[in-house]
């Protein structure tokens, strides 16, 4: 049977450097053969904000989502500057519903590391971009992977996704491949 | 290894349930969630749960309360307690509880991260130690003694029970069975096992010397004694005394030895003044003593003494499942001893050697893998390394009839028993009328040589 054309929806939030969601779209296109688009940004959700952290709840966010019909996307992944949330964790770089539609990308703490030093923006972009395939993981229902060399591997800090190539194991691959309904 | 949990969230608090499930979810763990304390008990009830996260504040039942309740009646479950409200005081009740770990809402996710590889590594532990444990406790549960067919297990259940009482024993079987290990897991097991387990030959040492071993000698007892010394009767004092091959001593020994059995007193070899002794008796003999008996070479009184309990350890040919486990055991062993990487032996070697008969029983299936193991040139043995165990049946090298074959097995049965034809028969299993008539129509007699 021939797969349905996917196309994944990037979409900025609030004040969102440009170049950040061409670099997603850009990786999904080369890393995972899929069509991707940028979308039209939206504001920040108010509500999602908390006053006494200053941080955006993500799985707020993420509710919010499911109320706007992005029906031509197969999946769509937000792009943040702000610093993001779930409850009961400080702060996370993403954040997805294992095989739900939306995921969120976080730039905020990406910028962290490098001795205190604003980092290069390639290191910047590349990390948006390992964070956002990630997540895009998580939506074609991958778990994480126990394989240190692989996307799909936890990373709680940016050590981590620095160490990790943009390089999906053998078994998310195959995983990813089922998923899509690919040979 | 598959590091996959069932975890609980136990939180009074929606937000944080959703939030944790969905981390968890993640990783690939099976997740459920309980609104309270009294939930998750009930949960706990219907299904096990490898780890829980609880929250310390909630109604009714508080997360510390749930802890303890978990920790008595799940032990194995591991709990997490997690707060936003954390005091040094809730943090040792806690840990004093039994909780593997206490963390602070909101925690960063790569400290979740730490504690969930620690907890997976905590369980890999148990399971690993709970698997070692339950299998060095099935197949070896007593020092090295090996098995697990039926009549070892009955061996295996045997010890325990005998080992609590005083009563001397009598371990029956042929050569190189392991009687000796068996009369140490005994002592092992007993009250006495804090006390010395000294084993004696009997058969290898001359009877004049076994007795002065035995009972000690003062100085000047007999020629050579330059000192006095205290016999292994009172050197053993409290313990278990091994006589191995106790159908080998003399007559005057019997007498000495039941004495010493009747009264728990002895004198030295000139010496007149008797010492109290306080031992257990555990003898051996692969001979068959009753036939010893009825031809006058045993003492009854003495042989009832010592055969208060009979425990008959049977041949390796009789218990051929429990090959290929001794065969694993001796290799790893010898290997690890030899340092030499041998780690495999192939299938239809180990085929080969289970249909082998073993005369020499567990003692030269292991001289067996320690000379292959040592002379092997590859890392699995094969059937070249055994060459030089001799094909004991005949019948595989010479074909021969059903009849002859019949005949052949029976005759060696019945010299094995020393033509006990009741023991003969039950062996064989058949009746003792029906094994009568096999020897008439074969017309076997008892090999005088």
């Amino acid at each position: 049977m021939k797969s349905k054309k996917r196309i994944i929806g990037v979409l900025p939030v609030g004040d969102v450097p440009e170049l950040a969601p061409k670099v997603i779209a850009a990786h999904i296109v080369g890393y995972l053969k899929l069509a991707a688009e940028i979308l039209t940004p939206l504001e920040l959700p108010a509500a999602a904000l908390d006053e006494i952290h200053r941080q955006y709840n993500a799985a707020t966010i993420l509710s919010g989502f499911n109320s706007i019909p992005f029906d031509h996307y197969d999946k769509v992944i937000g792009v943040f500057n702000v610093d993001l949330f779930i409850p009961t964790f400080a702060y996370v770089f993403g954040e997805a519903r294992q095989g739900g539609k939306h995921a969120l990308v976080s730039l905020f703490r990406l910028t962290g590391g490098n001795e205190g030093r604003h980092p290069p923006s390639a290191i910047l972009w590349e990390r948006a971009a390992k964070v956002a395939l990630h997540e895009l993981g998580h939506l074609y229902n991958l778990l994480h992977c126990v394989e240190k060399n692989c996307l799909m591997h936890y990373s709680g800090g940016l050590a981590d996704l620095d160490d990790i190539p943009f390089y999906f194991c053998r078994y998310c691959n195959t995983y990813f491949k089922d998923a899509l309904g690919r040979p | 290894m598959d590091d996959k949990m069932t975890i609980m969230i136990v939180d009074d608090e929606k937000i944080v349930r959703e939030s944790l499930f969905h981390w968890f979810t993640k990783l690939g763990h099976t997740v459920e969630k309980a609104s309270s304390g009294f939930e998750a008990l009930e949960r706990l009830e219907k299904n096990p749960f490898d780890l829980l996260f609880v929250d310390i504040k909630m109604p009714e039942m508080n997360g510390i309360e749930l802890l303890e309740k978990v920790k008595t009646e799940y032990p194995e479950t591991i709990v997490v307690i997690i707060t936003a409200y954390g005091s040094i005081e809730s943090a040792v009740k806690a840990m004093q509880l039994g909780a593997s770990d206490y963390l602070l809402k909101p925690f960063k996710p790569d400290f979740l991260s730490l504690v969930m590889e620690k907890i997976t590594q905590q369980i890999k532990l148990s399971t690993e130690y709970n698997y070692l444990k339950g299998r060095l406790e099935k197949i070896t549960r007593f020092d090295n003694i090996i098995g697990q067919g039926p009549a070892m297990e009955k061996i295996f259940d045997l010890i325990p029970e005998v080992a609590q009482s005083d009563s001397s024993i009598l371990l029956t079987g042929e050569t190189g069975t392991g009687k000796e290990l068996v009369a140490k897991a005994i002592h092992a097991k007993s009250p006495r096992s804090h006390f010395p387990f000294i084993p004696i030959n009997c058969g290898a040492i001359p009877d004049s010397l076994l007795e002065s071993e035995l009972f000690g000698h003062q100085k000047g007892a007999f020629t050579g004694a330059t000192h006095s010394r205290k016999g292994f009767l009172e050197v053993v004092s409290g313990g278990t005394l091994f006589l191995d091959e106790i159908g080998e001593i003399s007559a005057k020994m019997q007498i000495d030895l039941l004495r010493v059995l009747e009264d728990k007193k002895i004198s030295r070899i000139g010496n007149c003044q008797s010492v109290a002794v306080d031992f257990r008796l555990i003898s051996a003999t692969r001979r068959d003593l009753e036939q010893a008996l009825a031809a006058g070479n045993f003492r009854e009184d003495f042989f009832y003494r010592i055969n208060v309990i009979t425990i008959h350890i049977p041949p390796l040919r009789d218990r051929k499942e429990d090959i290929p486990l001794l065969i694993e055991h001796f290799l790893e062993k010898y290997s690890h001893e030899t340092t030499k990487r041998v780690d495999h032996v192939s299938r239809d070697t180990i085929e080969r050697l289970t249909a082998y008969e073993w005369p020499g029983n567990v003692r030269e299936l292991e001289n067996a893998i320690e000379r292959a193991v040592v002379l092997s040139k590859s890392r699995t043995l094969d059937s070249q390394d055994f060459a030089f165990l001799q094909r004991t049946p005949a019948m595989f090298s010479n074909p021969m009839s059903l009849r002859d074959m019949e005949k052949h097995y029976i005759q060696r049965i019945l010299e094995e028993c020393g033509w006990n034809v009741t023991r003969a028969a039950k062996i064989l299993d058949i009746n003792r009328v029906t094994l009568h008539k096999k020897i008439k129509r074969f017309e076997m007699q008892k090999n005088i040589a």
